[in-house]
């Protein structure tokens, strides 16, 4: 078995062994990003459309012609034959094998060379027809490269990605019979000049995939950058087109405007080296269009996974993702890697193979912000998560803690335990820089266990006074429901205390509505619907007892109120109001502090010089989320300036349950998050989220790192004046 | 409209940013004698170009491709070039046809510096009232490159290692 086909819990060991992956995707992805915002930039200035403009014109052309697909496909048929093409719809991978075996021994081929097509991927062409007794032959350098190494693409763009420059000198010396220099890459990429022009020489059909079907004229259009596309349809007798119907497009202006977009986004590129337009089959030629559903038409029917069809697989998404980096595509994905694998594979493939990625998602929502044709990747993978779920793919673990974490008075009295524990710890002196000092398993060094200080959120805030306005907020006079957020007011309770004083600084009382528990989030996200759906019933009868507005210190439970409440209730009319009329009161404290409770500008100046950075909670940043900017909050009530920190928007690492079910992911991604902070120098990284706090602050403590981790309520509640 | 001094600067620079050079030339025959100054061999010419060229050697009628394999210098002509991207656009019909950009070490592409349009937009708009030239159109960037081991980039790896675009005036 290949490195690429194994099960999934395989693949994830295996490439956690390559200690040259992580560094090296890291490297991959950081020079994407320089240079593709560079390219996004430009073109911006140059059409004066904004990238969320451009691509929304686009998506839009990708879903007219999805909504009137068979029209499209008949247009694009009869243009297609009329200049001598012949075309087939085909439904299934099986249909498709066969008719390309099926034409290749009627006319006694028995040798096809390939140009670059995922779809050929999907349908696990090669090895099909070897059965067959054709040898299919990858002319694309990376794709040949992994046809010797028996594996699948790790990457949409850049297959072969996870090849180490000495692996490909082996493979490569294997198969030409020669020895070549690892660091002398022109060398061997100049091998495949030789190693494949004989097959081009001798094969009796080529294949290639296609970037767009252009229906006005029944043409395909390729965009490569080597040139094997044009020399495979030019040498042999016979040219196979394998593309999915989704490839449709109305026009050659369309064409264009999906050029605009693909190779700046792909490679960051303005153009491919080859954009390659063929109508028809060529003088004394055949040329076969094999129109391809294999799950497509079921994608579409479907609600929430239709826009993936829009996909152009420019791997943005994969080149952003936080987990990929870590782990790579052949574990990120199925044989459609990154964000869009975890989502078409269901369809594609199975959702037995789409289960097992699932649980490295953070969340993070990265990848949605840079496709190009603006699909919901998130909302999408959270949809398929849920359905891996139904069908019986979470692990015991999870659901076991699910059920316990959905029961309030249960999760309360197991949390009264822990901080009794923690208490006793502290007595006896295992409990260093409020973590404990206990010998955790291998895969869990890299952070520490907080202990869990005695008194929660809501205790703290009960047992003092209230604190003075500071000033007349719009809000002064009223009263505000705090909800705490259940993590937040057990592991990180000051702060929760915080945010209180904060509000109450600005004039408003706050009220703690009784037995307030969990939003539903850690189940929601987990594809357990049916317990997010009682813990978010259970918070709504919690909340829905005033007309207060609500304010929280945690953005992921607006988040999970605002955007994951309407889907958990869309078929409950009852339940969607109740949802919709506590939702609407919500805000984040971020947001509160500028708007209703807004604090005047300096008011938390202190006249010190600290330093401080701050990580932007990713998931609310990535939805560009106002309040997620808490650096600017931050400098605007303080008066001082963040020392600026590299990627401040990328992922902690926390990811909710992720952490737990993928640790070596969490702890990567947190390593790559450390290190900026490193970088920044700050003495202090404050950061908006409470589940990152935890994260990063378990993590920094685990490494020795020299910072101190705060949620920004506490610093900026630290500078209350102390009389108040 | 820009004007086509603009258009050649910015055409230039794109070329420029895909590893391509760029001749400017006032006739063909100095298009013809910047091609010999390359090599010792005689430039192939395609038969697209042949026609205003009038010199240089024809790949072969039956074998075209094979004839040519991996000649030092062969010169094309496009019909149009667009400054936005620094691409020239390529109508080649036949294998033949497309012989000299596929398979020479050194492609030199000609083109009229007043076929050098502003943006992608209008070379496609060209591309969808010639519905002939599309049978097989190519808008080729640079010469053939790859980044797949390492993603080391290397210029040349199947097709041209070399690209010269000769401006006319
Ligand atoms: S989903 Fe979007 S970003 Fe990902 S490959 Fe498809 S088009 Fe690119």
């Amino acid at each position: 078995m290949s490195a690429s086909t194994a099960p999934f819990k395989t693949r994830y060991r295996r490439s956690l062994s390559d200690p040259d992956l992580k560094p090296r995707l890291l490297d991959f992805q950081r020079s994407w990003r320089e240079s593709r915002d560079a390219q996004v930039r430009r073109l911006e200035q140059r059409t004066e459309q904004s990238f969320d403009e451009l691509r929304r014109d686009f998506a839009a052309v990708k879903d007219s012609v999805l909504e009137r697909l068979d029209e499209y496909i008949a247009e694009f048929r009869s243009n297609a034959e009329a200049a001598g093409a012949t075309v087939v719809e085909l439904s299934t991978a099986q249909e498709a094998v066969d008719y390309i075996a099926g034409v290749c021994k009627s006319r006694g081929i028995d040798l096809v060379v390939k140009s670059k097509s995922m779809v050929s991927e999907e349908i696990e062409l090669n090895h099909e027809l070897e059965q067959r007794g054709i040898t299919a032959i990858e002319t694309d350098l990376g794709e040949w490269l992994l046809q010797l190494a028996e594996e699948r693409p790790s990457h949409l763009v850049m297959p072969a990605i996870h090849q180490k420059r000495q692996y490909v000198a082996e493979i490569l010396g294997e198969e030409l019979g020669r020895e070549f220099d690892p660091d002398d890459i022109p060398a061997m990429v100049a091998s495949a000049r030789d190693g494949l022009r004989r097959h081009y020489l001798s094969a009796g059909a080529g294949l290639t995939g296609a970037n767009a079907l252009v229906a006005e004229t029944g043409s395909i259009m390729v965009v490569t950058n080597e040139g094997n596309m044009r020399l495979a349809t030019s040498l042999p007798d016979v040219h196979f087109v394998t593309a999915g119907i989704e490839k449709l497009i109305p026009t050659w202006a369309d064409a264009e405007r999906q050029l605009q977009l693909l190779p700046r986004s792909a490679t960051a590129q303005t153009l491919s080296t080859y954009t390659t337009c063929i109508t028809g089959a060529q003088p004394g030629k055949e040329m076969h269009i094999i129109l391809l559903d294999n799950g497509r038409r079921a994608m579409r029917d479907s609600d929430v996974i239709g826009d993936a069809l829009r996909c152009i697989r420019c791997g943005a998404c994969a080149n952003v993702c936080p987990p990929y980096q870590i782990v790579g595509g052949h574990t990120f994905g199925h044989i459609y890697t990154g964000a869009i694998g975890l989502v078409n594979t269901t369809f594609h493939h199975s959702i037995e193979e789409a289960a097992g990625p699932q649980g490295l998602c953070v969340s993070c929502g990265a990848c949605q912000t840079v496709c190009p044709v603006d699909i919901p990747l998130p909302k999408q993978i959270l949809e398929v998560r849920h359905r891996a779920h139904e069908s019986g793919h979470a692990p015991l673990w999870e659901r076991v803690a699910l059920r316990l974490w959905a029961r309030p008075r249960l999760f309360h009295n197991l949390m009264g335990i822990a901080a009794a524990g923690s208490g006793l710890a502290r007595l006896v002196g295992l409990v260093h820089r409020d973590h404990l000092r206990l010998p955790l398993p291998g895969r869990l060094r890299w952070r520490s266990v907080p202990a869990l200080p005695l008194r929660s959120g809501q205790t703290l805030i009960k047992s003092r006074p209230p604190v003075n306005p500071l000033s007349e907020s719009p809000s002064a006079g009223r009263t505000v429901d705090l909800f705490a957020q259940c993590l937040a007011d057990r592991l990180l309770p000051s702060a929760v205390d915080s945010a209180a004083r904060l509000i109450e600084a600005g004039g408003a009382a706050v009220n703690l509505p009784q037995s307030q528990h969990c939003c539903g989030l850690p189940a929601f996200d987990a594809g357990d619907w049916a317990t997010a759906r009682r813990m978010a019933r259970q918070t709504i009868e919690t909340l829905e007892g005033s007309e207060h507005q609500i304010v929280t210190p945690a953005p992921s439970c607006v988040i999970s109120m605002q955007e994951h409440w309407p889907r958990l209730f869309s078929d409950d009319p009852e339940w969607l109001e109740r949802a919709a009329a506590v939702s609407e009161r919500v805000h984040d404290l971020a947001d509160w502090l500028d708007g209703p409770g807004r604090l005047p500008d300096a008011c938390l100046s202190n006249g010190g010089s600290n330093s401080w950075s701050a990580h932007r909670f990713c998931q609310a940043s990535n939805r560009n989320d106002a309040g997620a900017r808490i650096d600017q909050l931050v400098e605007r009530l303080t008066g001082e300036t963040a020392k600026p920190l590299e990627e401040p928007d990328v992922c902690c690492g926390f990811g909710g349950l992720t952490s737990l079910a993928a640790p070596e992911v969490g702890a990567g991604i947190l390593e790559r998050k450390l290190a900026c902070v490193a970088e920044s120098g700050c003495d202090k990284l404050i950061t908006n989220n409470p589940g990152c706090v935890i994260h990063l602050r378990a993590g920094a403590n685990a490494g020795g790192a020299s910072h101190q981790t705060l949620h920004y309520a506490d610093f900026l509640a630290a500078r209350l004046p102390k009389n108040l | 409209m820009i004007t086509l001094g603009d258009r050649i600067a910015l055409f230039a620079d794109g070329l420029q940013a895909a590893q391509g050079d760029l001749v400017q030339c006032t006739s063909w025959d100095d298009v013809w004698e910047h091609a010999v100054g390359l090599s010792d061999e005689t430039p192939v010419v395609s038969p697209i170009a042949y026609e205003q060229l009038q010199r240089g050697e024809l790949p072969d009628d039956s074998e075209p491709l094979r004839s040519i394999a991996d000649r030092s210098v062969g010169i094309t002509v496009a019909t149009l070039a667009v400054a936005e991207t620094g691409s020239v656009l390529l109508i080649e019909p036949t294998p033949r046809d497309r012989a000299v950009s596929l398979l020479t070490r050194h492609l030199i592409v000609a083109v009229s510096e007043a076929d050098i349009v502003e943006e992608l937009a209008d070379g496609f708009r060209w591309l969808a009232q010639q519905p002939r030239a599309a049978a097989y159109a190519t808008f080729v960037t640079g010469p053939s490159r790859t980044a797949d081991i390492e993603r080391s980039l290397t210029i040349g790896v199947q097709g041209p290692c070399r690209m010269t675009v000769a401006v006319l005036a």
